[in-house]
């Protein structure tokens, strides 16, 4: 079967199309199926894919190429053809990726059937949503780094069209163009590895490249580079610090897109194409250093500012770039597998969280947190599905977080004790700010008796979805950590460093510390009474502006846009005022004014001149003639004589 | 068979033709003026089958002694650098005209000038005599004179004779330059294949000061910074099928020239050169995009952004390489297909809207949709989406420039990022945020205009996802040329 | 006789009449003084002929020529002067002034 694995992304791509060309705009229009079927026979190539590997039935890694199209390169002074094959390579993580990315795909565009029911743009949002997943699919199949890096613009410019779905609002419009030059920003440092990739090696096939990498070809300073560059692209699709800050803003898009970007799609990219192209980071020790303190700071700066959040999305968001960081700092760490699996468990129940979080802005028509309240009983499904999930993110057991998080955990603590202590505070903060929201959300008296009154239960497409996820966050986990199985499908052979072993007790340690964590934050959410989180809050103001300011990185990078602004001015100051006024125009001046001048001295001397001349012979002329020109023949006859006498007296002469 | 000399004269018959034709005849004229570029057109697809993409030689060669007493010949010939570029040409020309067809005042002179100026492109590409290059090379200046002259905006007459002087003053040093190669061959001759031979016989120095007289001609049509300023005013005034000419084709032939002349006549003074050119190269790039953000007027921020994508081109160039050489007239081809489509989108609103202000419009893709999707798409492929055009003749040029030039490569790389600044911002202010109510009224795009934009649409997406449709005739020439002088 | 004292003669002929044309004031005198100049050339004419090519008679039948052209030269220029005279009233030369410039 896995001969047409191709198809994966090339038929929601074609679906696409389809629903974009072939269909009329019309809030009933059918184009939803259309994309719903595509997407559902990839979610059953992907799981016989799975199914067939964890049966030990399909062998991987799997790989088939085409030639794309010839490149005439030369590389260490030996020339020769690249034909730029292009074709798929599946691997234990791409396997698990393809699962994850159709179904929250597939549930996703189901979802989206009741949330964007009556939109009047229904027919191209589901073009846009079945483009998006294409290019992650196409991503996550690829076995050539310019094609992967092809998909990764790609699944930016999808984002972009759809976070500004709603562009008639200027929110959505601005945000999208945000989360695309910030993207942008980290994808030049993806350019250029992928320069640097190219001209050490003339190849992009990812074996090719992984097999110089291994055998050392890249030199320490250049793989370096490469790592860097490679992190900077990364860190911009996966919302690392300190390119965070157009995820926030992305949920200015549709509910389910950003349940589609923050689990499936978008930043997932970042974190695959790190574990994709491992082997550049193993040579890099530096790179790969730096790759996990990122990832560090991240989980930590966006925990702390998820704490403060009042709006629902936001919060969700935030944890996002958090959880986003754990996987980092797992990479960086060494955590290979501890990364990649949370990857994969965090898809799904971050995918349900925004689910739900859409289910409950679809029933209060309000992203504030503050306006909700007590909608457990109006909503249980939802409220049930939602704590499943928060339960699994905050890595309690035996949801699907605990395992991955436990492991991310140790392989951390196994890198550096004092990146685990941080992170394991992130941990903390994230348990706290998920109850928070639950809190809030769910539990408590009606804030807003308006809201709550209409509220109610979202349809069964809406929640059957949730349903799905809701699952798959309690047992995923433990399905696949069960007898090592994520150890053997997501793996990558790498040298044991040593590095001291994670104590069990700890773990235990921060089990318990997550617990009272969750029981901290009911007791200051929980119960309908803020007063001794608004008394906290004000004890501790200063610390909450920098929070709620998001530590001011927006401002920093605002500040860089307006210097870019500033010398966008001042080139185009330079050009039309010093080069084109002052010198080209200034030329042209210079030369119509030395041409006056050569009038003038033409006038004034050389035409004089020559009319001097003129006048000179005619004054003569006239003189010459009063002279000898008086009509007398017998004169003229003289001056004959004369003549012919000297000419004879000359030619005798001679 | 003079197939070539036919492609380039149709259009001068069909020339004469509509000077033959009454003013008032206003189809007529059209319908000849289109025919012809159309003939021409056809005549070099047709070409595409004969021509052997494995040879980097001189195909379809014809030779006709013109002069003899000073061993001038009309020669014609393409290879894998100038036919692809003739193919732009004949393609461009006709999508031009049919975006022409809305010119009301003055047809007739509008479409005689419009076909002289295609012979004389076509010419520019074809030629492999010195003179006889140096002959079309002019004969393009005249009607472009004329177009922008008579047909353009406000400033119509300034930028015309801003434009001519200009590029004038480059081309008499490029004249300086023949001359100082025809006398210093032996025997003396203008033939520019017996010149790529010739020019082991010259010193460094000689070679520098040729390089530098045609270099100056080139690099104001390229445009190359600091020569530039006139492309701005000249696409801002010029009427929109003239700048679409003006951007797809005319800058093609700077270029077209600094391989071909420079390059392949030159090899000491290009490599003298070098060092200067990657910098103007990354200088066209950054201060390009820089000079594109700073705009207010859509036309005028398309037009700095063919001074970036020309950097690329000269990136590609200075790397010296087969993958340089190859990314660089295929960013030549993008450019002019991607760079078309842009000024014939920015013309329709204009048509419309008779302004050209970004900060003017808002929240025009709710209400003209067909035509904010087809600018969305030119504008991606301009700011180098992977999948369409623009993307891996990019990579390409900057693959050729990185393996020779990293530090100056990596300071192009945030020319790509500015790029993408300027458009999306100029997407943003246009096309999102709520719709401006002074312009509820607009209608979207007409079958005319479809027919002028779709063709380059489509052109845009099968280069970007199979660019080896064009790759195929120009990697043979690369190869030959980056093996040169190695 | 030879050739000499005939050429002598012609000369002293023709100087007499370039003298005659030079100064005289009544235009009659010039005609008459050009007729002179003319017969010194007839006079060398028969003299050369005769004494170079003694069997020939070009020579003669030039001088025969000029003496008619001579004849109707005279015809004209009489009726030349007396049209002038009958304009001014005068038949000396330096009241004759037309061709002043």
């Amino acid at each position: 079967m896995l001969e047409h694995v191709y198809l994966i992304p090339l038929i929601p791509l074609f679906a696409s199309l389809v629903i974009l060309l072939g269909f009329k705009e019309d809030p009933h229009s059918p184009a939803p199926y259309l994309g719903l079927a595509a997407m559902g026979w990839c979610l059953l190539q992907a799981v016989s894919i799975f199914w067939g590997v964890a049966g030990g039935r399909i062998v991987l890694p799997y790989e088939a190429s085409i030639n794309w199209f010839p490149l005439a390169t030369e590389v260490a002074g030996k020339a020769f053809s690249y034909q730029m094959p292009i074709g798929v390579l599946i691997d234990g993580p791409a396997a698990v990726m393809l699962v994850v990315v159709t179904l929250v795909s597939f549930l996703v565009q189901l979802y989206s059937l009741g949330y964007m029911h009556g939109d009047s743009r229904f027919r191209r949002y589901y073009a846009f949503l079945s483009f998006f997943t294409a290019s992650m699919l196409g991503l996550v199949v690829s076995n050539n780094l310019l094609v992967t890096f092809m998909c990764w613009e790609l699944v930016g410019v999808s984002s972009y069209l759809l976070i500004g779905f709603w562009f008639e609002k200027p929110g959505p419009a601005y945000a999208s163009k945000k989360a695309f030059m910030t993207t942008k920003l980290g994808d030049c440092g993806l350019y250029l590895a992928l320069l640097f990739i190219f001209t050490k090696v003339g190849s992009f096939q990812i074996d090719q490249v992984r097999e110089f990498a291994t055998r050392g070809y890249f030199g320490m300073g250049a793989a370096t580079a490469i790592g860097f560059g490679l992190l900077c692209g990364c860190a911009g699709k996966s919302a690392q610090w300190p390119l965070f800050i157009w995820l926030p803003d992305a949920m200015e898009g549709p509910t389910p897109v950003s349940a589609l970007i923050h689990a499936a799609t978008m930043v997932a990219a970042g974190i695959y194409l790190i574990a994709k192209t491992y082997f550049i980071f193993l040579a890099a020790p530096i790179a790969m250093e730096a790759v996990a303190w990122i990832g560090l700071i991240t989980a930590f700066l966006a925990a702390s500012m998820a704490l403060v959040s009042y709006d629902i999305k936001r919060v969700l968001a935030f944890s996002t770039v958090s959880q986003l960081g754990f996987m980092m700092c797992a990479l960086g760490a060494g955590g290979y597998t501890a990364g990649l699996f949370h990857l994969t468990t965090h898809a799904f129940f971050k995918g349900l969280l925004f689910l739900g979080a859409g289910s409950v802005i679809h029933a209060v028509h309000t992203n504030d947190m503050r306006s909700m309240g007590g909608l457990s009983k109006k909503m249980p499904i939802t409220f049930l599905t939602m704590l499943a999930a928060t339960l699994a993110i905050s890595g309690v057991w035996p949801f699907a977080g605990y395992f991955s998080k436990d492991m991310i955990l140790e392989s951390v603590y196994h890198h550096s004790p004092v990146m685990f202590y941080l992170l394991t505070a992130a941990a903390l903060m994230t348990a706290f700010y998920m109850f928070r929201l639950i809190s809030m959300t769910f539990l408590g008296p009606d804030r807003d008796h308006e809201k709550h009154h209409h509220a109610h239960e979202s349809p069964l497409v809406m929640t059957v979805p949730l349903m799905v996820l809701g699952l798959l966050s309690v047992v995923a986990g433990a399905a696949l950590a069960h007898d090592g199985f994520v150890e053997r499908l997501l793996s990558f052979p790498m040298p044991q460093t040593p590095g001291p072993e994670f104590p069990r007790a700890l773990g235990l340690g921060v089990s318990a510390l997550v617990l009272c964590s969750l029981a901290l934050s009911w007791f200051l959410y929980g119960r309908g009474d803020f007063s001794i989180a608004e008394a906290v809050k004000k004890r501790f103001s200063a610390v909450f502006n920098v929070l709620e300011g998001r530590y001011y990185f927006d401002q920093l990078f605002l500040g860089l846009v307006a210097v870019a602004d500033g010398a966008a001015k001042l080139a185009f100051w330079i050009d039309a005022r010093v080069i084109d006024q002052t010198f080209v125009d200034g030329w042209g001046l210079l030369m119509r004014v030395f041409s006056e001048l050569s009038a003038l001295f033409d006038g004034l001397f050389i035409d004089r001149t020559v009319d001097g001349f003129g006048g000179l012979s005619s004054d003569l002329g006239t003189g010459l003639r009063a002279l000898v020109a008086d009509g007398q023949v017998q004169e003229y006859l003289l001056y004959a004589a004369i003549a012919v006498s000297l000419a004879t007296i000359f030619i005798l002469s001679r | 068979m003079n197939m070539l000399s036919l492609v380039t004269f149709i259009p001068l018959a069909g020339a004469l033709l509509v000077l033959a034709l009454p003013k008032e005849r206003v189809k007529a004229i059209q319908a000849t003026a289109l025919a012809s570029a159309g003939a021409s057109l056809a005549l070099s697809i047709a070409l595409i089958p004969l021509f052997n993409r494995g040879s980097a030689d001189m195909q379809f060669v014809e030779r006709l002694s013109w002069i003899p007493s000073m061993d001038i010949h009309y020669v014609l010939g393409v290879d894998g650098l100038s036919f692809p570029l003739l193919l732009l040409t004949t393609f461009i020309s006709f999508i031009a005209l049919i975006g022409s067809l809305g010119i009301k005042e003055r047809v007739k002179e509008y479409f005689f000038w419009f076909l002289v100026l295609e012979v004389g492109m076509l010419g520019v590409f074809e030629a492999l005599d010195l003179v006889l290059f140096y002959v079309f090379w002019e004969l393009c200046l005249v009607p472009m004179y004329f177009l922008i002259g008579i047909w353009g905006g406000p400033r119509k007459e300034f930028a015309a004779i801003k434009f001519f002087l200009y590029t004038l003053a480059g081309s008499v040093f490029m004249l300086l330059a023949i001359l100082a190669v025809y006398f210093n061959t032996a025997p003396h001759t203008f033939d520019m294949i017996a010149l790529m031979k010739a020019h082991s016989a010259w010193s460094l120095k000689f070679q520098i000061l040729v390089f530098l007289g045609f270099y100056l001609a080139f690099a104001i049509k390229i445009p190359a910074f600091p020569f530039h300023t006139w492309l701005p005013l000249a696409h801002v005034e010029a009427p929109t099928a003239v700048s679409v000419i003006l951007a797809a084709v005319l800058l093609k032939m700077g270029l077209y020239g600094l391989l071909r002349v420079c390059y392949e006549m030159l090899p000491l003074g290009f490599h003298w050169f070098l060092p200067f050119l990657i910098a103007i190269a990354v200088i066209n790039i950054v201060y390009g995009a820089l000079c594109a953000m700073a705009q207010t007027d859509m036309k005028k921020m398309v037009a700095y952004s063919s001074v970036n994508h020309m950097g690329y081109c000269l990136l590609g160039v200075a790397g010296v390489s087969a993958i340089g050489f190859s990314g660089a007239v295929l960013q030549m081809i993008n450019h002019g297909i991607i760079t078309g489509s842009l000024f014939l989108l920015v013309g329709v609103i204009y048509d419309r809207a008779h302004t050209r202000d970004i900060s003017a419009f808002g929240g025009l893709a709710a209400r003209v949709p067909i035509y904010a999707g087809l600018m969305f798409l030119a504008c991606f492929a301009s700011l180098g989406l992977p999948g369409l055009a623009g993307f891996v003749s990019e990579f390409m040029c900057f693959l050729g420039g990185f393996a020779q030039w990293k530090i100056y490569t990596a300071i192009s790389v945030l020319g790509v990022l500015a790029t993408a600044a300027f458009f999306l911002r100029m997407m943003e202010k246009v096309f999102l945020g709520p719709l401006n109510n002074k312009w509820a009224g607009l209608s979207d795009m007409s079958a005319r205009e479809l027919c002028s934009i779709v063709p380059l649409t489509v052109l845009t997406i099968a280069f970007g996802v199979w660019p080896k449709l064009a790759l195929a005739f120009i990697n043979t020439t690369a190869v030959q040329m980056a093996g040169l002088f190695k | 006789m030879n050739l000499g004292s005939y050429v002598a003669l012609s000369a002293a002929l023709f100087l007499i009449g370039v003298f005659g044309a030079l100064t005289r004031r009544n235009i009659i005198g010039i005609l008459m003084a050009i007729e002179l100049m003319f017969n010194a050339a007839n006079i060398n004419l028969a003299a050369f002929n005769r004494y170079l090519h003694p069997g020939g008679i070009i020579g003669q039948t030039l001088a025969l020529f000029i003496i008619s052209i001579a004849a109707a030269e005279v015809v004209v220029g009489l009726s030349l002067v007396l049209a002038i005279y009958r304009n001014t009233d005068t038949v000396y030369v330096e009241d004759y002034n037309l061709l002043k410039g």
